[in-house]
C-alpha cells in the first residue's frame, strides 16, 4: 500500500469509456451463472428438442410446433436455476451491506443481473433455434420460418429467469436454485394437464403450441395462413408476468425513493393485469376449421384466407398433385396409389387428377377433435379426386412405408368407389366390383368388425367420410358379393377393363346384378 | 462537520447495540475503539446507511441520510469496509473494484483510472488480474479497502481494516490513512489500539453501546498513567477507561 494518490502504473485511460450501465452489464455477463449453464441447456435442448424436431418431416409448421414446447422445457430448469443462483448471490456471498450502501438503486442493480442471465439464456436459445431453422430451411420444400413460436419460447425464458431470480432474491438459500429448477420444469409440465378442449385458460402455457388435443399439426400454416392468436396471447401473458415479477423486486422498503417504489407497484399491478387479460383471452380461444386456435379479440379475419400455392404434380397416368410443402411425399404417394390408379385409368368417370385437400377440424366433446375434409371428394367436369395424406391427420408420426400403406387402404377404395359409384345405397354388384378392383390392385379391403371389437383408442376419431375415403368395408368372406368379387378379380386385366368399359354406366346406375358379373 | 450524531440509538429486538451516542467528526482519522460487542459495528453500519437508527439524529456530510435523495448523495461520497468482507469469487481484483465504482455511480470516464489508482494504492497493482478466490485473507482485506476508496470518499468507514494484514502492510495502511485523512473523514473501528495510536488524531472508546471516552490518543494514554493493564501506554489507558466505565 502506498500513501501517494497518483496511479503507479499506466492504464489505458484513453480508452473510450462505455456508459456505466453497459459496463455493469458487461461485468455481470462475464460472471453470470447462466454462462456456465449454457452447455447444459444446449445439451438438454439437443437431446430433448433438437433431435426430435429435426427427425420430424421438414415442414416449417410441424417443426416449430415440435420445437416450441420441448425447447421451453429443455431450457426451463437451467434458466430458472441459474437465475435463482444469481438472485441469491448477494446474500450467499455476504455482500448485501456492501452493495446496499451504494448509490445505484437496488432495482437497477438487480435488473442488470437479471438482464445478464436472460441475455445468456437467449443467446443459447437463439443459437439452437438458428440451427433448427437453418436445417429446416435447407430441407423444406415450401414456406418460410414461423417466428411466433420462437418468440413465445424466448419470452418464456425471460419470464423463467425473472421467476427464478425473484425466488433467489426472496429466499436466498443454497437450496433455492435447485428447487427453482425442479419447480419450473414441473410447473410447465403439469400446466397442460388441466387443458380441456380448445377453450381452456391453460392454453396460455408456453408449452402449448396449438390445439393441445392435436399436438404438432403439419396442416397449420400450409393451406391457410398461420394464426398467431395463441402465441400473441402467450407473449402478452409472459411479458406481463415478467414485468410483474421484476416490478415486485423493487417493492421492498429500502429499494429506493418512494416514487420509485410507487412506480414499481404500478408496474407490478399492470403486469398482473396484462397477464390476467392474456389468460382470459386464451380462455376465449376456439379450434378453428383449419386446426388452429382462434382468439376472437386478437383474430385478424384476413388470416382466414386460403394461401395461394402451385401444387406439385407427378407424372402418373392420372396425375397426383400435392401441396408443395408435402412435395417430399409425392414419390411415396404416387407409388402407393399407382396400382389403384392403374385399375381405373381410362374408364368413364375416372378422375382426371388426384389432388391433396385441406383438412377441416371440429372440436368434439372433451379433448376429442373431428378431422375431415370439406366438400365432396370428387367433383368437376374433369373430375378431381380430393384426398388427405395420412400425415395431415393427428396421430403418431408415420414412416414413409406406413404412410403409403395407410394411403393405399384409405384413399384407394375412395378412388375406385368414385368410379364404380359405390357408397351408401349402392348395389351388391357395385360393392363386388369395387372390392374386386381393390383386390386386383393389391389393396386388402377390411371386413366388417365383430361386435364389440375395439375402435380407435386415442382422442382423435378415425378419419370421416371426407378424409379421402372412409375405411372401406368389403363384403364378408363367403357372401355372394365376396365370391363375385373374387371371380371378377381373377379375370385377366384386359377382360376386366373391357367389361367395365362396356357396363360401367349400367353398373353405376344400379342395373347390374351380382349374377351378371363375369 | 462530516459526521454529526446526536442521541443515536439502535436496538435489535430487546438488545440495545447503540445507546444514545453523541459524536462529531471532521476531516481526519477518527478511531473507534472498544471491546467485542461494544456497538462499534452497529454504529458504523448506521453511519454507512446500511441500517437506520432506532432513534436519534444522524447527519453525514451535512445531509440527512434518512431521506432518499440526500442518502443517495451521501452514498456517492462514502466508502465502507465491513468487518466481514463478502466478495464474488470469480471476479478479478480490478473487476471487483470497478463493480463498486459503477455501483457508486462514479462518472464512467473516470472509472478506469480510479480503479487502477485504488488497486495500486493497496499494493495489488501486480495482482489486478487475479481472481479473488486465489487471494490470501490479507490480500482480500486490501481489495476491500480498494473498493472503499475507489471513489475518493469524503467519508470513509473502516471496520477492522487491519485484520489479516501483516506488519509491513499495516504500516503502509496507516500511512495511507493519514494521507486520506487530510481531505476526508475516516472512521476506523478497531480493537487494535496500536492502529489508533499510529494513525488517529481523535479517538472514541465504546462500551456496551455508549461512548465512554472521547479525546486524543494522548488523552487516552494519560488516563492509563498509573492505572490499567497492558503492555503499551495506550493499552493501559484503554483498560483504565473501560474499568472506570464499568460498575
Amino acid at each position: 500500500m502506498t500513501a501517494t494518490s497518483a496511479p503507479a502504473r499506466s492504464r489505458p485511460g484513453t480508452r473510450h469509456p462505455r456508459p456505466a450501465a453497459a459496463r455493469l452489464l458487461r461485468l455481470e455477463l462475464r460472471h453470470n451463472a447462466m454462462l456456465w449453464m449454457m452447455p447444459v441447456a444446449v445439451a438438454l435442448f439437443w437431446f430433448t428438442a433438437g433431435r426430435k424436431t429435426l427427425a420430424s418431416p421438414p415442414l416449417w409448421n410441424l417443426r416449430v410446433a415440435v420445437m416450441q414446447p420441448n425447447a421451453v422445457l429443455a431450457f426451463a430448469s437451467p434458466v430458472a436455476g441459474a437465475a435463482a443462483w444469481m438472485g441469491s448471490r448477494e446474500s450467499r456471498r455476504r455482500t448485501t451491506d456492501l452493495v446496499n450502501i451504494t448509490a445505484r438503486p437496488r432495482p437497477a442493480r438487480l435488473l442488470t443481473t437479471w438482464a445478464a442471465t436472460t441475455c445468456w439464456a437467449l443467446v443459447a436459445y437463439l443459437a439452437c433455434v438458428a440451427v433448427v431453422y437453418a436445417v429446416t430451411a435447407h430441407q423444406a420444400t415450401w414456406g418460410g420460418p414461423l417466428w411466433w413460436p420462437a418468440v413465445v419460447s424466448a419470452a418464456s425464458l425471460a419470464a423463467l429467469a425473472a421467476l427464478g431470480f425473484a425466488a433467489g432474491t426472496l429466499v436466498p438459500s443454497r437450496f433455492t436454485p435447485p428447487l427453482a429448477a425442479v419447480a419450473a420444469f414441473f410447473a410447465l409440465g403439469l400446466s397442460t394437464q388441466l387443458i380441456k378442449g380448445s377453450q381452456s385458460y391453460w392454453l396460455i402455457s408456453p408449452v402449448v403450441a396449438g390445439p393441445w388435443d392435436l399436438g404438432p399439426n403439419p396442416e397449420v400454416g400450409t393451406f391457410y395462413a398461420y394464426l398467431p392468436d395463441l402465441p400473441m396471447a402467450q407473449v402478452i401473458f409472459l411479458a406481463g408476468l415478467t414485468a410483474a415479477v421484476l416490478g415486485a423486486l423493487a417493492l421492498p422498503t429500502g429499494s429506493g425513493l418512494r416514487s420509485l417504489r410507487r412506480s414499481a407497484a404500478a408496474v407490478t399491478t399492470a403486469g398482473l393485469l396484462v397477464a390476467g387479460t392474456a389468460v382470459a383471452l386464451a380462455g376465449t380461444g376456439r379450434l378453428d376449421a383449419h386446426g388452429m386456435i382462434a382468439i376472437p379479440a386478437l383474430h385478424d379475419a384476413a388470416s382466414d384466407r386460403p394461401l395461394r400455392y402451385t401444387p406439385v404434380c407427378g407424372h402418373t397416368t392420372i396425375p397426383v398433385c400435392l401441396h408443395p410443402a408435402y412435395a417430399s411425399y409425392l414419390p411415396a404417394t404416387e407409388a402407393a396409389l399407382a396400382p389403384v390408379l392403374g385399375q381405373v385409368v381410362g374408364l368413364p368417370g375416372a378422375p382426371a387428377r388426384i389432388s391433396q385437400a385441406a383438412a377441416t377440424y371440429q372440436q368434439g366433446p372433451g379433448n376429442s377433435v373431428g378431422i375431415g375434409m370439406a366438400g365432396s371428394p370428387i367433383g368437376g367436369t374433369h373430375p378431381v379426386f380430393h384426398f388427405l395424406l395420412p400425415v395431415q391427420l393427428a396421430g403418431p408420426v408415420l414412416t414413409t412405408s406406413e404412410m403409403a400403406s395407410q394411403l393405399r387402404s384409405a384413399t384407394g377404395p375412395g378412388i375406385v368407389a368414385s368410379v364404380t359409384g359405390d357408397g351408401p345405397g349402392a348395389s351388391q354388384a357395385q360393392h363386388a366390383v369395387t372390392t374386386a378392383l381393390l383386390m386386383a390392385a393389391g389393396v386388402v379391403p377390411s371386413h366388417p368388425a365383430a361386435p364389440g371389437a375395439p375402435t380407435a383408442g386415442n382422442n382423435v376419431p378415425p378419419p370421416g367420410p371426407g378424409a379421402g375415403g372412409e375405411r372401406y368395408v368389403a363384403p364378408p368372406p363367403g357372401s355372394p358379393a365376396y365370391a363375385a368379387a373374387q371371380r371378377f378379380a381373377a379375370l385377366p386385366a384386359a377382360a376386366r377393363r373391357a367389361w367395365l368399359t362396356q357396363h360401367l354406366a349400367a353398373l353405376r346406375a344400379g342395373r347390374i346384378s351380382l349374377r351378371q358379373l363375369p | 462537520m462530516n459526521v454529526e450524531i446526536t442521541g443515536l440509538t439502535r436496538r435489535f429486538g430487546r438488545a440495545t447495540a447503540v445507546a444514545g451516542v453523541d459524536l462529531r467528526a471532521g476531516p481526519g482519522v477518527f478511531g473507534l475503539l472498544g471491546p467485542n460487542g461494544a456497538g462499534k459495528t452497529s454504529l458504523l453500519r448506521m453511519m454507512a446507511t446500511a441500517i437506520p437508527p432506532t432513534s436519534g439524529r444522524l447527519r453525514l456530510l451535512g445531509r440527512d441520510p434518512l431521506s432518499y435523495g440526500p442518502r443517495r448523495e451521501i452514498r456517492r461520497r462514502l466508502g465502507y469496509l465491513p468487518q466481514n468482507l463478502g466478495y464474488y469469487r470469480g471476479f478479478t481484483v480490478e473487476e471487483f473494484v470497478e463493480y463498486f465504482a459503477l455501483l457508486k455511480e462514479m462518472p464512467a470516464g473516470r472509472i478506469p483510472l480510479a480503479v487502477a489508482a485504488a488497486v495500486d494504492r493497496v499494493g495489488l497493482g501486480d495482482r489486478s488480474a487475479a481472481k479473488l478466490r486465489t487471494l490470501s485473507g490479507g490480500m482480500l482485506r486490501r481489495v476491500g479497502i480498494a473498493q472503499a476508496i475507489v471513489n475518493e470518499p469524503e467519508l470513509l468507514l473502516l471496520d477492522e481494516p487491519t485484520a489479516g494484514l501483516d506488519p509491513e502492510q499495516r504500516v503502509a495502511f496507516r500511512a495511507m490513512l493519514r494521507d486520506l485523512g487530510q481531505r476526508a473523514t475516516i472512521v476506523v473501528s478497531t480493537h487494535l489500539v496500536e492502529d489508533v495510536g499510529a494513525a488517529c488524531a481523535e479517538v472514541a472508546l465504546m462500551d456496551r453501546g455508549k461512548i465512554v471516552f472521547h479525546g486524543t490518543p494522548d488523552d487516552l494514554t494519560a488516563r492509563g498513567a498509573g492505572h490499567g493493564t497492558g503492555d503499551a501506554p495506550l493499552e493501559r489507558g484503554y483498560s483504565a477507561v473501560l474499568a472506570a466505565a464499568r460498575p
